[in-house]
């Protein structure tokens, strides 16, 4: 009887720190690595230039063509992204770009680009280097955080 | 079981105490980070309108033709906030003049300073300080040969559960001795609020 009590007693304690701890005060920095691309020489292997940080993110989510062109001398890029989730995917991208000696260009300024990929969805992102001097680049995908976004 | 009960709500009180309180912290963000703290215009939004339109001017084959053998000079209108927000849009401005700019199709002549020029160039010739010789003279600046400008609208509707905001942004390149526009293209940005219930 006296070892049931105290086993209650203990479940009980046990389930309010878990609950404590589930609805707590939850600070943990967010997720904030993705899955990339490089630009890749006509008729390569998409396969090697792929990066991949985040594999739960990549289950959901995989970067399944590159494609770049000259246009009025401007390096001009398609990559196409397609989700393998059936809900809703709220991601942002980045392109960096590159000179023929792998300067990057315009550092610093390559902003994030919000993007909402529905369920099974493929869209093609787009990008213009910003001067005519880019050779190469590179794209890097990632979650937007749900939460508001901290740099802990 | 007196000793299970004590020790279960002094872990309790402890959990409780420590570690929920507020506390402000400062610290370094990302400019270049997708920015969702309301639905208002923000710099997202601005970096969006800005990348989007310099990357359809500089790669359209009509502007290409342009600039192909000389880098025609252009004047920016500034840009019509037809929104029911505040928005600086002298600063949406800024970023895209600054990037066609840099990325050397255009040259840009600006408006907004025309008056502190005008000063300058006063002390320069009237002011008897500087040297005739070396002063610059009036009347030898270029003039613009097209003008860009542009106008931001948005549409707001929200009902108890949810908020929706459209903007549009438009863009025309006009040759200003024709009165042709050379280059026109859009952007759209949709953001909404819902609200969310609790979950991880």
């Amino acid at each position: 009887m006296r070892t049931n009590t105290r086993n209650k007693s203990l479940l009980l304690a046990s389930s309010a720190l878990l609950a404590l701890a589930l609805t707590g005060c939850n600070s943990t920095p967010p997720v904030t690595s993705g899955i990339g691309a490089e630009s890749l020489p006509p008729k390569e292997q998409l396969q090697p230039y792929l990066k991949v940080d985040n594999a739960d993110l990549s289950d959901k989510l995989a970067i399944s063509d590159v494609l770049n062109r000259k246009s009025q001398g401007f390096l001009e890029v398609n990559v196409e992204l397609s989700s393998q989730y059936k809900k809703s995917l709220k991601l942002q991208y980045q392109f960096n770009w590159f000179d023929a000696q792998g300067f990057v260009i315009e550092p610093e300024k390559s902003n994030w680009q919000p993007v909402v990929l529905h369920g099974h969805q493929s869209i093609k992102l787009h990008g213009v280097a910003p001067t005519a001097d880019a050779q190469t680049f590179n794209i890097y995908v990632r979650e937007i955080p749900a939460k508001a976004y901290k740099f802990d | 079981m007196k000793k299970i009960t004590l020790l279960t709500s002094a872990l309790l009180a402890a959990a409780i105490t420590s570690g929920c309180a507020q506390r402000s912290v400062v610290q370094y963000g990302d400019a270049q980070a997708v920015e969702t703290t309301d639905i208002n215009f923000g710099s997202t939004d601005l970096q969006k309108i800005a990348n989007q339109m310099t990357d359809s001017l500089l790669v359209s084959p009509v502007i290409g033709n342009l600039t192909q053998n000389n880098h025609p000079v252009v004047f920016v209108e500034r840009i019509k906030n037809k929104t029911s927000e505040h928005i600086d849009t002298e600063s949406i401005t800024d970023s895209i003049s600054t990037k066609v700019l840099r990325s050397g199709k255009f040259r840009f002549v600006d408006m907004t300073r025309v008056n502190a020029v005008r000063e300058q160039l006063n002390f320069q010739n009237e002011g008897g300080l500087v040297d005739p010789t070396k002063a610059v003279q009036f009347g030898r600046q270029v003039g613009a040969q097209y003008m860009l400008y542009g106008n931001l609208s948005s549409i707001v509707k929200s009902n108890q559960d949810k908020s929706d905001v459209y903007y549009k942004f438009t863009m025309r390149l006009m040759d200003l001795e024709s009165g042709i526009i050379e280059w026109a293209d859009e952007t759209e940005i949709r953001k909404t609020r819902t609200k969310q219930s609790i979950g991880w």
